[in-house]
Order: structure tokens, then C-alpha cells, then sequence
């Protein structure tokens, strides 16, 4: 296997293939989980971790699986990593596990993970396959992260639960709610195909 | 197109499905099991600390201290905890449910000898906003019950004055009254809490 195919397996997603801001999947828990820096970091692992061994484990079985039940199969492994994840917050950041709540269980309806699996990890053998469902993740935590970041700094003050900006600053409390997720989301996007794609000016 | 035998289109399928569905059950149920005494030890941390914070008895945070006061200070009840202060005197605490903004809130709620003034309140879940509605989880919201009495009235956050204010949370406006409503409850019943077992 060429060293070429895994780096551009690895880049595409994290630039001109990102799952958020350009397949525009997964818009669901970008929304729910950004408001915070460090809820954000744990749910990224985690759909990182589900992504990666999710591809690698349905790449090592693609030979096998009857194709008119793939999609049984893949829900029931992806299915399986999520609750690997959420025991062991369960049982050993049990603070966080509150705090995420039914977020964690919902990684099991990210259209990421089963999309990856669907467009490659099926046709690919299975080291490329998790570099690529890792490389996804990573893809899809770098935005939600800078997301996160100025959804939690514009809202409350504050970076990973500490006081960053003093008390002149008026929380926008509109960032901490949803539809701040849509608007950074949408700058985001906005800003990435203006001025690193060109969008605009093609 | 050739067509699939009987075995290979509807068996095999099935056989497959089965096979993974048990592999994929002993893998969770044995991570499960494995980490079922843990979870029960943060269970029970989390609620021996919402007793000891709601009585007001302060403490490092740490699991083992935790225990050890608890042990030592706590007698628990069919629908009560009684606290013995070191101070010799006693503080009753319930846990009390009700309706939030997306799901239940529970509250312990401590009270002092007389039953009627608060000793202190801590929030056992609830499922609010995170960033708004949750904050009702932070100190400063739950510390303005302590040493009050109800019925409570919801003000502008940071402009609570009179003994029957509390500071709302801005932009949790519904969380705050829900809180509101389930203190004012069981304050108007706190009468009805038996001190003898």
C-alpha cells in the first residue's frame, strides 16, 4: 500500500472533502454539543473513536457481510462503539456523562460514521479504512472545536469553564441556544468557501 | 444475473445477522458488568454529596472523605436523610421532583432544626440547557436558599435584595421558575416532615 494513498486518504478529509463544511452531514450534533469547549472535545472523541474503529471493523469484515443486510450489520457495530464509549465515561467521567446526557447515544445516528462506511470502508482494505474514519472525525472535531470556541467565549465569557473576558462583557446568550449553532455554523462555512475555496469569485 | 439458492438469500442472511448480534451483546454485556460496581460507587457519590451539600455540611469533594462523612453524620430514611451536625444539632433533607423546561429536576433540599429555614439545596439532575438552564447546577444560584425561608419570588439576575428574592438566570427563564415552584412546595409542606423515625 503506497505511503501517497493513506496521506491522501488522511488530507481529504480535513480539507476539500470535510464532512461539515462540505458534505454538510452530522449538522444535527454540531448544533447540540458546541456551546461548550470541553463538552465539545469529549463528543468529538468519542464520534473519533466510533468513526475509526467502525470503519476498520466493517473493512475487516466486507467480504463476509451478505450485502442485503449491510446496513443492519454496520448500525449494530457502529451501535456497539458508541456504548463502549458511553460506559466508560459512564464509569470513569461520570461528571461529564451527566452533562452530555442523550448526546453520546446519539453518535449511533451521525451520518458521518455510517456515510465513511458506506463510501469506503466497504470497498477498501482496512488499515486505509480507519485512517480514514479517523481522518473524518478529526475532520468533523476541528470545526465543531472552533465552533465551540466562540459559541462558549461569545456566550458566557469563558473557555473550557474558565472566566476569559471580563464583566464589561454581555453574555450573548443567543449563542449558548441553538440557533447561535446555525449562525457560527453558517459563517463557518460561509467563510471557509469564500476565501479558501473561492466560491464567490469562480 | 444468476439466481441465489434458498440457503444463500434468506439463511445465510440470517445466521450472519445472528452471529453479530451476539458477538456485539457478550462484548457490551462484559464491559457492562465489568464497570457495574464503579458506576454504582459514582451513583452513589453523587447522591451522598447532594446530601451533605444540601445540609450544608461542607466538604473536599473527594469520594473517600465524602463517604466517611456521610457514614458518620447521615442517617437514612424511607423518604428522609437526618443529619447530626457537629454542632449538635439536626438537619432534615428530602429529594423533591418537578417539571423542568425539558425534563424533570430534582432537588435535595436540607432544612434546619425548625423546618422551616433552608439549610442549603443542591440539584440531583436535571437536564436544562447546558450554558443557561443548567446553571441552576452552579453555587452562587443554589447558595441563595440557604438560611430562607419560602414562598421564594424569581427576580432580575443580580438584583435579588429582599429575604424571599432569588437572583433568576438570565435567558433560563423557565428553568428558574420551575425551580421556584418546586422550592416553594416543599417549603409550604416542610411542616409535614417527621422528625421522629
Amino acid at each position: 500500500m503506497a505511503a501517497g494513498m493513506i496521506k491522501k486518504t488522511f488530507l481529504a478529509p480535513l480539507g476539500k472533502d470535510n464532512p461539515v463544511f462540505v458534505q454538510i452531514l452530522g449538522i444535527c450534533s454540531t448544533l447540540a454539543v458546541t456551546n461548550k469547549l470541553e463538552n465539545t472535545m469529549v463528543m468529538t472523541l468519542g464520534v473519533m473513536f466510533t468513526t475509526a474503529l467502525s470503519s476498520w471493523t466493517l473493512s475487516v469484515m466486507r467480504k463476509w457481510i451478505p450485502s442485503r443486510i449491510r446496513m443492519m450489520v454496520e448500525t449494530m457495530i457502529i451501535a456497539t462503539y458508541v456504548i463502549i464509549v458511553d460506559i466508560a465515561l459512564k464509569a470513569f467521567y461520570p461528571e461529564m456523562w451527566k452533562q452530555l446526557g442523550p448526546y453520546v447515544g446519539l453518535i449511533i445516528t451521525n451520518c458521518i460514521v455510517m456515510g465513511r462506511i458506506e463510501a469506503f470502508a466497504l470497498q477498501n482494505k482496512p488499515m486505509l479504512s480507519l485512517v480514514d474514519g479517523l481522518a473524518s472525525g478529526m475532520g468533523y472535531a476541528y470545526v465543531l472545536l472552533v465552533i465551540a470556541f466562540f459559541r462558549e467565549l461569545l456566550g458566557t465569557g469563558t473557555l473550557w469553564g474558565y472566566q476569559i473576558l471580563g464583566s464589561w462583557w454581555t453574555n450573548w446568550s443567543i449563542m449558548i441556544m441553538p440557533p447561535g449553532g446555525f449562525f457560527m455554523l453558517a459563517i463557518f462555512i460561509w467563510i471557509v468557501r469564500e476565501a479558501v475555496f473561492k466560491e464567490g469569485t469562480k | 444475473m444468476k439466481t441465489q439458492s434458498f440457503y444463500a438469500k434468506r439463511i445465510q442472511p440470517l445466521m450472519f445477522m445472528a452471529l453479530v448480534t451476539i458477538a456485539c451483546i457478550l462484548v457490551t454485556a462484559a464491559l457492562h458488568l465489568s464497570t457495574l460496581e464503579r458506576v454504582q460507587i459514582n451513583e452513589q457519590f453523587f447522591l451522598w454529596r447532594s446530601v451533605l451539600d444540601a445540609a450544608a455540611i461542607s466538604h473536599d469533594g473527594q469520594p473517600n472523605s465524602v463517604a466517611t462523612l456521610f457514614q458518620d453524620m447521615v442517617e437514612t430514611y424511607e423518604n428522609q436523610y437526618v443529619v447530626e451536625t457537629e454542632d449538635g444539632t439536626t438537619r432534615y433533607v428530602v429529594e423533591r421532583t418537578g417539571p423542568g423546561l425539558w425534563g424533570p429536576i430534582t432537588i435535595m433540599i436540607g432544612f434546619n432544626d425548625d423546618l422551616k429555614t433552608l439549610a442549603g439545596i443542591s440539584i440531583v439532575s436535571q437536564s436544562e440547557t447546558p450554558g443557561l438552564g443548567a446553571r441552576i447546577e452552579e453555587r452562587w444560584f443554589t447558595s441563595q436558599f440557604a438560611g430562607k425561608q419560602g414562598p421564594f419570588r424569581m427576580v432580575e439576575e443580580g438584583t435579588a435584595d429582599a429575604p424571599e428574592e432569588i437572583d433568576a438566570i438570565t435567558g433560563a427563564t423557565i428553568t428558574s421558575e420551575s425551580v421556584k415552584n418546586i422550592m416553594n412546595r416543599v417549603t409550604a409542606e416542610s411542616g409535614n416532615i417527621s422528625r421522629e423515625q
